[in-house]
């Protein structure tokens, strides 16, 4: 049983060695770029995975051309714009402000600000509500000397 | 009254809710793929898929509205749309094929079996509807690439100064070409 457990992982961990070994690149900076980009850029054909994870032609295709590009030494951005420039915004899992995306980006601060902006005129009214006089002050003064007496007996 | 109003309210944003996602649930998500829409048709310079010698480039198509449809034989939408392909080059539509090859590799792969492909899309071509003038090869993908094409079947509109006009995925069917193809081909060709 020992043996078989060991067995296994020796099996997964050549597994992962292999899989590394498919892109060499120059430097650890460039692998890390390339991982960063292949889980940032959607996969144009099955549009809920990255092109990591995706096994379509497009997304293999894609990995090639971010590996060449990164090769060549472009930079993240650069390499994003390119895609961007053929495949849309669409390809890209964070998306640009513009007029029509500016409703995502900006909803989320308006709840936030409406949400406070409400709690804080609750506040308010509560507080102009609380005029509290002399005769209250009176009231409450015999109420708590009534609960007393009450309570002494 | 502003009380009864606030007690609407989540009724009123479950509403709003209901609309938005129900008009998400006849949106096509495949319609966003518009990357080269309005710019010019990217160079290229690649081998036809019938004739050895002959390469095709970008400014050979250039002078003629035309249609350039990726498809192929591995493709079954393809071979569904080849009989209104052909309707449409009947009707005097120019149609260009730009063949897409679904895996190959050639770092993995050997040497492409070029004989099998064009026996197979001869076949294919004499069976169904023969609607191109002339396909492309795109072994490698890289046109396919720098157009932002996905998959098979995808049709370009391109005129006659080499702007590419639209980007359709998927299959043209009689429905299709009225909506989205027509309106654009009457305008360039009055």
């Amino acid at each position: 049983m020992k043996y078989l457990f060991i067995g296994l992982v020796l099996l997964f961990s050549f597994a992962v060695s292999a899989e590394q070994d498919r892109y060499v690149f120059a430097n650890d900076e460039q692998a890390k770029r390339f991982g960063e980009l292949t889980k940032e850029l959607r996969c144009p054909k099955c549009q809920n995975q990255n092109i990591a994870d995706s096994d379509a032609v497009v997304a293999k295709d894609l990995r090639d051309k971010v590996i060449v590009l990164v090769k060549e030494g472009k930079s993240k951005d650069e390499v994003i714009e390119y895609m961007i420039d053929r495949y849309g915004y669409f390809v890209h899992y964070e998306p640009p402000v513009t007029p029509a995306t500016l409703i995502l980006w900006v909803l989320p601060i308006l709840i936030v600000i409406i949400g406070f902006g409400f709690i804080v005129i609750r506040q308010r009214k509560a507080a102009i509500k609380q005029n509290w006089n002399d005769q209250d002050e009176e009231l409450l003064a015999k109420l708590i000397a009534q609960n007393q007496r009450q309570e002494q007996k | 009254m502003n009380r009864k109003f606030l007690a609407l309210l989540p009724l009123l944003a479950f509403v709003l809710i209901c609309v938005f996602l129900y008009q998400g649930l006849f949106a096509n998500p495949r319609e966003l793929q518009t990357g080269r829409i309005g710019q010019a048709m990217p160079s290229f310079n690649l081998p036809d898929l019938m004739q050895d010698d002959k390469r095709w480039q970008q400014t050979d198509l250039q002078g003629e509205v035309y249609l350039l449809n990726v498809w192929g034989t591995w493709c079954p939408t393809c071979l569904a749309e080849l009989g209104y392909l052909t309707q449409l080059r009947e009707q005097g539509v120019k149609i260009v094929g730009l063949y897409y090859v679904q895996s190959y590799d050639s770092d993995f792969d050997g040497p492409f079996d070029m004989d099998s492909l064009r026996e197979e899309v001869s076949t294919m071509l004499s069976r169904a509807g023969d609607p191109y003038q002339f396909n492309i090869l795109d072994l490698e993908r890289t046109l396919a690439l720098d157009l932002g094409v996905s998959g098979a079947p995808e049709t370009f509109l391109v005129d006659s100064n080499g702007t590419i006009l639209l980007h359709h995925t998927g299959d043209i069917n009689p429905r299709v070409w009225r909506a989205k193809f027509a309106p654009i081909m009457q305008e360039l060709t009055p």
